[in-house]
């Protein structure tokens, strides 16, 4: 990989020179309190971008996979229809998307571009799509108390999947310095501005040391019973009461499919256009909710709440899915625990799983 | 792409919510992390919020109804069209003649403009809204016992309390964020208790679970105050200093038997014990009940707060009476006096100050005669008493309760709808007037904890459209008023002057922070997050009843134990509203995934349902689906059984949208409290 | 970089990647009753090109029709390749099929497809066919039948089981005489409940039972060495029919069925159809029974 150094008073410029590629740059901002989204930098935010922030929960890939997409326009004239996709091919860079967000997207790369189909609107939105990764070093900013990339080995920097790296080279973001990775001959094509200078030993030595700190910054949590998780949910072995505590504490929101990066579920409903005809439009879903398996007639295999958590995160850890598509469907950005109103996360998913067959174990 | 920081309108707890917007349209909507109310959480509703915006269906211009068809005129037409046909109706029959009714989700600024048209421009108190019904005896016992009527306490407090006590209402499907909260707490060490007959989710994580018969509520607070006593676990001190009228209320208490009324609930008389023991024994306790989907008996809700004065629960964080308001602005609605017997911030309609004041501050003068109610308005056990309605977001037709609407609607001389869509009641309507949705306009709202929060516009509403606030403003000039309202803020401060606890906020203030929780004042002025607080005199500006001693213990005649069913009728029936009360919704409606969600019950009934516990269908040999009889004394009814273990075993739950079993077994009395004993057997093949 | 990311790359820089979403548009030629609710389509898409490709369509595929304006919906294709005509024979059940059942002669709608796995008819070859039809269970399945027959000496012995509640319910009733006639075809029928249902009164003189009472009729022997039995219908009859078939010493993996779930995209990426690790819509919707025992989930 080829390494730059560049000065924390010009990694903002990478905006610029993005922008000056035809790329509409997103960022994080800030909002109010410890609210942070992703929004494109105007000329009027452009002061405001910050390097560490809290990862916003509203997940970047909706840049990829919008919530809310027009397929297809369909319209009737003189008897005859005419039907025509509508694609989004606008150029886009993510100017600090995280290395477990980063994950996300490779997983979605998978799931959209790697299985039997292609999706096509997938991968206009993600030929477009330039991504600046920045590594979580600050602990108070960047890692939040729901963080568990450790566990998903997807953080606190991406190895690879990006196009550009950001890493702060000083103490708990305060250096001034940053070393930029490229990661894919595009992300290279900017180490041209003068902005980047060469980096040194030294430089990989002290993100090297940086690094290691950091990992120990993250909460002991007992998710790095991952392992166990993803056995006992392969083998079927865990025992009906425990999805019965989780169904009852879920109140299918819908929230943690919403939020996670690696979800990919969506639905299809016709609308009609004024003065239009007809739009088809694939909007996000949820397997959390009752109605996602509901056939016409009223069958309906996963009715009972419990049945969905149990689909959820058989969808999440079954060996089968990790293997056939090279990645798994959790990076450990905790959003999910985040937004959940019964405490049904991930992580306490899996302590709850690790517990319960440890019981049956020790019999 | 644009992000704002808004409230959602769906249900009374007012999630802070974030609007993505791209180009005129919203594209997305998830939650605000330091919202302190949901902090990071929404529901399933706030998720597709973004679903809702350019349907086709939304009605565009102004309608006047003529030779029989509705057809698009001028806003001039039509609102002039509605002043001279008021104008003539109140010469002709009075001013009483015409009433106005509203949604409890009808923004603060329609609210007060709406009932001040009526009691200013036109001089009657006839002014309601949708849920009256409902909620009526929640506002009087709270005003009567505490002098508010508000939950006192925050959302966001109650992961300090020490116990927890969920009385009747669905949490997980009405208001999540507070179902969440709550079994957030109990994970975190609270003791959860849950009363009720219906087993939801919530009452899944409960560490108590009293399920008990219907309309036993009385007696069962009753019995667990006795308990308190009996352990002498009350709170003296706060007695003493703070409450009136603690000695007939003891004299009552001492009258119930634990043990009888055990048997009469239906529950254990140690669970009843227990959870009296949590909840007296706990530092802070906080207990809910619905003030909004639930009919409840004044006797029932007088019992919860003599429980709370009993047990010193007011006044301190994490603890208190959450009366909560199921739909978004069911508070502010009434804050504002949409009642026909009480002007803006309570004060009634009778008092003669309180008329004074308003007729300074309109210089009207307010009529001193009460109005009537929804209920009466609307023709229910008899003929329609008005000439003229207004109807604002709020589709009667589709409100079970209120019997054969349709027909009296088409009686009036003159029915105004102001709404987004044509609804049901549009075939009656001779005037329709297309209002302006969420996210178009800056209105406030009032969450079920107090807080008044902006919800602010974010994209350009469809050519032509203003809010309603704009409409009636509009129309009070026409009339003869001098009204001058450039923006709804201009509302706002209005109402800061009518309703002394409402006087500190402003958009100013509202738009910097999360809302502000009312009473805010020049005194508060950043709101209060708790009433009734230590040293505090409650604030001034909330009407009292006795500055010292400001809450009232009632003594609630134990009631008369219900006999036990005859034997040819074991269960017992009972009515009550059912998520299908959504399917009317806005959002619901035009939302891909909400609709399909909430569609489910309807399309796997197609004729309705009546719900059955699994071992009383079993033994009558009922199946789900099939039709089953329900059989009382003088009465038979037939419909379609859904089983469900939701349902307590010994009851068959009866929607109120079921109007034909409701008239069959009910008869013209139409009285849904009472409890019907029945039996059930299944429809003969 | 994994090869099937690679070639996907390369289709989408060079702009020829496949929408798998777009529908064709499509015209409907005739419309033919056949049981209570049930409608057999007979379409044709607009394009000659898409026609034929459609055409090499494989038995227990599916295609996706819509009716824009109110949705998608999958249905199964009853035609066998080597029939002229395609149709589809749709119940109406919802709100796209209901939509369907509303169009007339030389209405346009549109169709993509054909998706999912179907059955390997090559692989049977040499073997014998046992065809196990409940109600509209028949619907998938015909296509298979049609083609074994077409490929008549290409397959053992083909033996075909159908019942229906009522007399009135059983399907494709010219197909069915047509079968009871073919030498070297048995064709058993059965219904739950004789009725004089049928148009014309006729009487029922045929078996009355389940159809799995017609395994233990006189003179029925099941051939189960070198045989693949196929089943479809609801899932009562599903589960008893296998309990037979397996307590006859049928074979998991010799026993193919199709299954049905609500299905969006037809192509494996909505999450709806999704049992255990199985797309139905891609990885089905034709499993062997030991495959159905092994999704980890539950049908």
């Amino acid at each position: 990989m080829k390494a730059r150094i560049v000065s924390r008073e010009d990694a903002p410029k990478i905006v610029d020179l993005l922008r000056e590629r035809g790329y509409e740059v997103i960022a994080p901002f800030g909002g109010r309190g410890r609210d942070t989204f992703f929004e494109p930098v105007t000329d009027e935010n452009r002061g405001r971008i910050q390097i560490h922030l809290p990862n916003p929960d509203y997940p970047p890939k909706r840049y990829v996979f919008p919530p809310m997409e027009r397929l297809l326009k369909v319209e009737r004239r003189d008897g005859e229809l005419r039907i025509e996709p509508t694609y989004d091919e606008k150029k886009r860079a993510i100017f600090g998307i995280r290395s477990c967000d980063v994950a996300g997207i490779y997983h979605l790369d998978r799931f959209y571009l790697g299985r039997e189909f292609a999706d096509i609107y997938y991968e206009k939105h993600r030929r477009n799509l330039f991504l600046v990764n920045v590594a979580c070093t600050d602990a108070e900013m960047d890692i939040g108390e729901n963080c568990f990339c450790m566990c998903t080995d997807t953080g606190p920097a991406a190895r690879e999947h990006f196009d550009l790296q950001l890493f702060d080279l000083g103490v708990d973001g305060r250096g001034g310095e940053l070393m930029a990775v490229a990661g894919t001959e595009a992300g290279e094509a900017l180490f041209t501005s003068a902005i980047f200078k060469k980096a040194a030993r030294a430089h990989l030595e002290r993100r090297r040391v940086i690094l290691e700190e950091v990992r120990k910054r993250f909460k002991p949590t007992t998710t790095s019973w991952f392992s166990a998780a993803i056995q006992a949910v392969s083998r079927g072995e865990i025992p009906d009461e425990t999805w019965d505590e989780i169904g009852n504490r879920c109140l299918e929101c819908g929230g943690c499919t919403y939020v996670c990066p690696a979800c990919t579920c969506f639905t299809v409903t016709d609308r009609a256009v004024e003065g239009e005809g007809v739009e088809r439009l694939r909007v996000w879903d949820s397997c959390a909710l009752s109605g996602f398996t509901r056939m016409a007639g009223g069958f309906n295999p996963r009715r009972a709440v419990h049945d969905r958590r149990n689909r959820r995160f058989f969808r999440k850890l079954a060996h089968y899915f990790i293997e056939r598509e090279l990645s798994m469907a959790c990076v450990g950005c905790g959003r999910c625990v985040a937004v959940c109103h019964g405490d049904v996360g991930m992580p306490s998913v899996v302590e709850m799983i690790r517990r319960q067959t440890a019981q049956r174990k020790e019999v | 792409m644009a992000h704002q920081l808004t409230t959602c309108t769906f249900c009374g707890v007012g999630c802070g919510l974030y609007l993505e917007t791209a180009g005129n349209r919203i594209v997305g909507s998830y939650p605000s992390v330091s919202h302190p109310s949901n902090q990071g959480r929404i529901c399933v509703r706030g998720w597709h919020v973004h679903e809702v915006a350019s349907s086709p269906d939304r009605v565009k211009h102004p309608c006047v109804r003529k030779n029989g068809k509705l057809e698009e005129v001028s806003w001039d037409e039509a609102l002039g069209f509605i002043a001279e046909k008021m104008k003539a109706i109140r010469e002709e029959y009075g001013a009483d003649a015409l009433g106005f009714l509203n949604s409890p989700r009808c923004s603060n600024e329609e609210s007060y403009l709406l009932q001040k048209f009526a009691r200013a421009v036109i001089g009657t108190n006839n002014v309601h809204h949708g849920t009256g019904v409902y909620s009526n005896n929640s506002i009087n016992v709270l005003l009567d016992m505490m002098g508010v009527a508000a939950s006192t306490n925050s959302i966001a407090e109650l992961g300090q309390s020490e116990t927890i006590v969920v009385d009747g209402v669905d949490l997980g499907k009405r208001l999540p964020t507070i179902g969440g909260a709550v079994i957030r707490a109990k994970l975190k060490g609270a003791r959860l208790i849950v009363v009720g007959t219906r087993r939801h989710r919530v009452a899944e994580s409960a560490d108590l679970f009293l399920q008990i018969k219907p309309g036993t509520e009385a007696l069962l607070y009753g019995a667990m105050a006795k308990v308190i006593v009996d352990r002498g676990l009350m709170d003296l001190g706060f007695i003493k200093t703070r409450c009136r009228d603690y000695a007939e209320f003891l004299a009552n208490i001492r009258e119930y038997d634990l043990l009888r009324v055990a048997e009469s609930c239906g529950v254990a008389a140690s669970l009843i014990e227990a959870a009296a023991l949590a909840y007296g024994g706990a530092k802070s306790a906080t207990l809910m009940f619905s003030a909004s989907m639930e009919e409840r008996s004044r006797d029932s809700i007088r019992a919860v707060v003599n429980l709370a004065l009993l047990s010193g629960n007011l006044g301190k964080p994490g603890a208190g009476l959450f009366a909560l308001t199921e739909q978004n602005n069911l508070q502010g609605v009434c804050d504002l006096g949409m009642l026909p017997d009480r002007l803006p911030g309570y004060k009634p309609v009778t008092d003669e100050s309180a008329r004074a004041a308003m007729d300074a501050l309109w210089k009207t003068r307010v009529p001193a005669q009460p109005g009537i109610g929804s209920r009466a308005m609307l023709g229910h056990r008899g003929q329609g008493k008005v000439k003229a309605l207004w109807l604002s977001r709020y589709d009667p037709t589709n409100t079970a309760l209120l019997g054969d609407v349709a027909g009296q609607l088409r009686q009036l001389d003159l029915l105004v709808v102001q709404h987004l869509f044509m609804t049901e009641c549009s075939n009656y309507a001779h005037v329709v007037l297309p209002t302006t949705a969420f996210g178009e306009e800056e209105v406030t709202f009032t969450s079920t904890d107090r807080r008044i929060q902006l919800a602010g516009q974010v994209v350009e509403p469809p050519e032509g459209l203003t809010p309603g606030w704009e409409q009636i403003a509009e129309l009070g000039r026409r009339m003869g008023a001098d009204w001058k309202y450039g923006a709804a803020r201009d509302v706002m401060e209005e109402i800061g002057q009518a309703v002394p606890f409402y006087s500190g906020a402003d958009y100013e203030n509202l738009a910097r922070d999360y809302g502000r929780q009312w009473p805010c004042t020049k005194d508060r002025p950043l709101g209060t997050r708790y009433l009734f607080g230590e040293g505090d005199g409650g604030g001034e500006e909330l009407p009292r009843n006795d500055a010292e001693r400001p809450f009232k213990f009632v003594a609630v005649p134990k009631p008369a134990e219900r006999a036990a069913n005859p034997r040819a009728f074991p269960l017992t029936l009972v009515f009550g509203n059912s998520l299908y009360y959504w399917n009317q919704n806005v959002l619901v409606r035009h939302s891909e995934t909400l609709k399909r969600e909430y569609r489910q019950l309807m399309i796997d009934y197609p004729q309705g349902f009546v719900e059955i516990n699994p071992e009383d269908a079993e033994r009558a040999g009922i199946r789900d689906g099939k039709r089953m009889r329900l059989c009382a004394a003088n009465a038979t009814a037939a419909a379609t059984a859904r089983i469900t273990p939701e349902v307590r075993s010994g009851t068959v739950f009866v929607p109120h949208f079921m109007r034909e079993v409701g008239q069959q077994i009910l008869g013209s009395s139409g009285d849904s409290f009472r409890l019907v004993p029945v039996r059930v057997e299944k429809e003969p093949a | 970089m994994n090869p099937a990311l690679a070639e996907r790359e390369t289709a989408g820089a060079a702009g020829v990647m496949e929408n798998v979403y777009l529908p064709k548009a499509a015209v409907l030629d005739r419309v033919v009753d056949e049981i209570h609710e049930v409608k057999t389509f007979y379409w044709h898409f607009e394009d000659a090109a898409e026609q034929a490709a459609f055409r090499r369509f494989r038995p227990g595929q599916f295609a996706q029709v819509s009716l824009f304006g109110v949705g998608e919906f999958p249905t199964s294709l009853p035609p066998s390749p080597t029939e002229e005509e395609t149709f589809f024979t749709v119940r109406q059940v919802g709100s796209c099929t209901a939509a369907l059942h509303g169009l007339k002669a030389g209405d346009k709608f549109a169709v993509r497809g054909p998706y999912g796995n179907g059955f390997p008819m090559e692989e049977y070859r040499g073997k014998n066919l046992v065809f196990v039809a409940g109600g509209i269970g028949l619907i998938p399945l015909r296509s298979a039948i049609v083609y074994a027959m077409a490929k008549r000496g290409e397959y053992g012995r083909i033996q075909i089981f159908h019942g229906a509640k009522t007399p009135s319910e059983l399907m494709y009733v010219p197909n069915l005489r047509e079968w009871e006639r073919t030498p070297g075809v048995e064709c058993h029928l059965t219904v739950d409940r004789a009725s004089r249902d049928r148009a014309g009164g006729e009487e029922w003189t045929g078996n009355v039972g389940v159809v799995g009472s017609l395994f233990k009729k006189p003179g029925v022997t099941v051939p189960v060495e070198n045989t693949i039995a196929f089943v479809c219908g609801p899932p009562i009859m599903f589960r008893f029919v296998i309990k037979d078939l397996l307590g006859m010493g049928f074979e998991e993996r010799n026993i193919v069925s199709t299954l049905e779930r609500y299905m969006k995209c037809g192509v494996g990426k909505c999450g709806h159809c999704c049992i255990g690790v199985a797309y139905v819509c891609v990885d089905g919707p034709v499993f062997t029974y030991e495959q159905i025992k092994n999704l980890g989930e539950d049908i």
